[in-house]
């Protein structure tokens, strides 16, 4: 008897870290992502900050900087010791956040059509693999807890209410144009180096040997 | 006592008015300048900025902040922690994600001034401190060291949680050396480097940089020496060098000894002596050399039947004017004999035979397969020009070009002679021609202008052309009687000068030869000008099947037939209409000024039997053709 509980308790262990592996993987893609993304978003901004060719132009830019990002609602982390504070759930679920509002705010950037829909399509890809992840980490928290089934969603409505943005309106959208395309590269540039962070945290913390310690 | 009150008044108003005196001295702070803001960790920062001009007076500084989204100002909360003029935000002042606005404010007695205010993100100021434990390692493999390479992290930098994530690289220099070699390491921690120098000593140096940020300072160097590795390597190949050496004595001694003639038969084959059938090899030695030459002489050789002459040669007919017959008949000959031979020889001994099939066209034929050889012939023409200048035959030469075509388009170009009487074949494009007619010699008749212009004959270094053909020759008219009956003979000589530097191209030099010859058949007199200068224009004749129709209104292309003095009468056809006979002989007799000369000789008189040229030609005007068919003559017999 004690020999059928090990072997199913190493069975057990064995199925369970297969996700765990496929997980790594998932994190590993997904942060690559989301660093490309930063990159796409710093030379966005900087091709439009050399684009600028007045001075008054720079100058209502700075200005118009004083606004905040649509994403200041949410509520995250904003240094190390309260994102090294948040688990990894919240980490993923911020970052899930943040991507799909850009996924639907990318397209009022200004770039070449090319650009935006290559933007967008990655920041979709993003998103669904975000989703595949948190999706793993709650069904492994089902695993212990019985009632996680619909915890996604839940969690992340749970997420939205309490940030109080309630999505992206329509309201958010026109705050953000008339000031400015700068202000959108900004906000984008800024968000992506969010979630870099997030996600290189989240991952270094589930998988510490993959290149946080080497 | 007046005294020192004096002095003290004169004290205090000094004190009182130096100020004063210096007023310009104190001003109000100059504008100080934030020079950079930097963090190492991406928790903290510093920002330093450069004072102005102070004014004179004691100038306090203070840096004011505001956070994004918000107008609250706030000041700097330590200014001593990083040293002077410098403003340390510690780990809870600090928000990442968060744009500060920065300004230094400079105050003294007199006033203040604002620095330029300055905008920071502190996620991209990064700028960590160099990587720490620093470790080469000498290590072996197979045989071959190899530096391994080992550093830390900098302290602060939290790369353990994936707050930081850093990448590093490295250099290495040799000791002795200028240049660092470089290699970027990536994320890991460790490197190895390889291809060293053995006994040498290596400097290295690490740094590193976060994934947005700037590099780091070069971290301390780090020496290290390579232990000697060569001289084992060196012994075998030492050892391998004198073994080869052996066996390469032994092979030497071995054939030396085995057979001294069949090496030196096999590795030096003897050179091949003569093999002539038929001839003795002693002779040569002998060194008779009229034993040679009749030994070489065989009997059926040249054939006397010439039947590959007569392939070629349909018959040629030679027309020429009565005085000149016997000269005629001497040349045939020397053009028969000249079929198969003379492929030395750069320019045509024919003596004008008018017909575009004339064996000189047609050697032209047998030889066109021996152009090389010619072309090395006629490289050294010049001095074959000369010794053909001597001899009394004509074969002009002429350079069938086809940009040649009128005078017009020889401007600046190569002007190539004209004057061909017979048309020599062999000439620089000779792949061009595909058939007879291109075989044409064109006659330039600027070239025959008074000696004056003529001398504006040129050779051009062909380079522009190939299809030219260089040489420039020219005209002379000179009266010139090589015969005691050819007293009158028009002579054009025409001296080529072929232009050696065209290799490739076939340079025939022009050759000058008394006109009494044979007028070529391309070659058409237009007129004598007053210096009795014969001009010659280019003429498109009619060769047989192959060429083209003539220009010329008048078609003299048809042989009427042969009288009894050896004398071609031509049947002229205007515009493709069969003319009248031409009378020739009968105006050759009179000397007529537009009496026809059947061949493309010139007479004695200049205004015997010339082609004028000119359009406004009446019918009964016969013009010398340069050109005479007389394939058709033959066909008829």
């Amino acid at each position: 008897m004690n020999r059928v509980i090990l072997l199913l308790s190493v069975m057990c262990v064995g199925v369970s870290s297969q996700p765990i592996t496929e997980n790594q993987r998932l994190f590993s893609i997904a942060v690559g992502r989301v660093q490309y993304l930063h990159l796409v978003a710093k030379k966005l901004f900087s091709d439009f900050e050399n684009s600028l060719q007045l001075e008054d132009q720079r100058l209502l830019n700075k200005i118009a900087s004083k606004e905040f990002c649509h994403s200041d609602n949410f509520l995250s982390p904003i240094d190390k010791h309260e994102t090294q504070g948040s688990s990894v759930q919240k980490l993923l679920s911020v970052s899930y956040r943040l991507i799909e509002s850009w996924e639907f705010f990318s397209r009022f950037l200004v770039a070449s059509f090319a650009v935006r829909t290559q933007v967008t399509s990655k920041l979709s890809e993003l998103k669904m693999g975000l989703l595949k992840l948190i999706e793993v980490r709650t069904h492994r928290h089902s695993l212990d807890l019985t009632n996680q089934n619909s915890c996604l969603t839940d969690h992340l409505t749970l997420q939205a209410n309490q940030d109080g943005a309630g999505g992206f309106s329509e309201s958010s959208v026109l705050q953000l144009t008339p000031y400015g395309n700068s202000e959108l590269f900004a906000c984008f540039k800024k968000d992506m180096h969010k979630v870099e962070t997030y996600l290189t945290v989240a991952k270094c913390r589930l998988f510490p040997e993959a290149n946080c310690t080497l | 006592m007046m005294k020192n009150l004096s002095e003290v008044v004169l004290l205090l108003l000094l004190l009182f008015f130096s100020p004063y005196a210096q007023g310009t001295r104190y001003s109000p702070p100059e504008k100080p300048a934030l020079t950079r803001c930097r963090s190492p960790e991406k928790e903290t920062f510093t920002c330093w900025w450069e004072p102005g001009s102070d004014g004179g007076l004691p100038t306090t500084y203070a840096l004011y902040y505001r956070k994004e989204n918000s107008d609250t100002v706030y000041e700097c909360p330590d200014y001593h922690t990083a040293g002077e003029n410098s403003c340390f935000f510690n780990k809870n002042d600090t928000s990442i994600w968060v744009n500060y606005n920065i300004t230094v404010v400079a105050t003294n007695a007199l006033g203040s001034t604002f620095s330029d205010p300055v905008d920071i993100d502190v996620v991209y100021i990064v700028k960590p401190n160099s990587p720490e434990e620093v470790v080469v390692t000498v290590m072996e493999d197979k045989g071959w060291p190899f530096l391994r390479v080992s550093w830390e992290p900098p302290n602060k930098a939290d790369t353990r949680s994936g707050w930081i994530t850093l990448i590093y690289e490295l250099r290495i220099r040799l000791d002795g050396e200028d240049d660092w070699e470089m290699h970027l390491a990536g994320q890991q921690k460790m490197f190895n480097i390889f291809s060293l120098r053995s006994g040498g000593t290596y400097h290295v140096q690490v740094r590193c940089k976060p994934d947005h940020g700037f590099w780091s300072e070069w971290s301390s160097t780090f020496n290290v020496k390579v232990p000697d590795y060569f001289h084992r390597e060196k012994s075998t190949w030492i050892l391998i060098t004198v073994f080869c050496a052996f066996i390469f004595l032994i092979l030497t001694w071995l054939l030396h000894m085995n057979s001294h003639r069949s090496l030196k038969h096999c590795i030096l084959p003897p050179v091949p002596g003569p093999k002539i059938r038929g001839f003795d090899k002693q002779l040569l030695k002998s060194g008779k050399s009229e034993e040679i030459f009749s030994a070489l002489v065989v009997s059926d050789f040249p054939p006397i039947t010439s039947s590959n002459c007569e392939d070629f040669l349909v018959e040629y007919l030679e027309v020429y004017i009565p005085e000149e017959q016997e000269l005629m008949l001497e040349e045939s000959k020397d053009l028969h004999d000249n079929c198969l031979k003379s492929e030395g020889s750069t320019y045509d001994n024919d003596s004008g035979r008018g017909s575009c099939d004339s064996h000189t066209l047609l050697m032209d034929k047998c030889r066109r397969s021996k152009e090389e050889g010619r072309l090395t012939d006629q490289e050294e023409s010049p001095i074959e020009a000369q010794r053909h200048q001597k001899k009394w035959n004509e074969g002009p030469l002429a350079y069938s070009h086809d940009d040649i075509v009128s005078p017009d388009t020889s401007s600046g170009r190569v002007k190539t002679w004209p004057s061909v009487f017979s048309p020599l074949p062999q000439y620089s494009s000779l792949n061009q021609m595909s058939s007879l007619e291109k075989v044409k010699q064109h006659c330039l008749s600027d070239s025959l202008f008074p000696p004056s212009s003529s001398s504006s004959y040129l050779t051009q270094p062909g380079h522009d052309n190939n299809k030219e053909a260089l040489g420039a020759s020219y005209w002379d008219k000179q009266h010139r009687s090589l015969h005691p009956q050819t007293q009158a003979l028009w002579q054009i000589q025409a001296h080529s000068e072929v232009n050696i530097s065209n290799v490739g191209r076939k340079q025939a030099p022009v050759d000058l030869q008394p006109l009494a010859l044979r007028p070529t058949e391309y070659v058409e007199v237009q007129r004598i000008n007053e210096e009795d200068m014969v001009l010659l224009q280019p003429v498109m004749s009619d060769c047989g099947a192959g060429c083209p129709r003539p220009r010329q209104e008048d078609d003299y292309s048809k042989v009427q037939g042969v009288n009894n003095d050896n004398m071609l009468l031509l049947q002229r056809e205007v515009a493709g209409h069969e003319a009248e006979r031409c009378p020739c002989e009968d105006q050759e007799m009179n000397g007529a000024m537009d009496s026809c000369v059947l061949s493309s000789i010139v007479t004695q008189k200049p205004t015997a039997c010339i082609d004028t040229g000119t359009p406004a030609r009446d019918d009964t005007a016969l013009a010398v053709s340069g050109y005479v068919d007389t394939a058709t003559i033959f066909t008829t017999y």
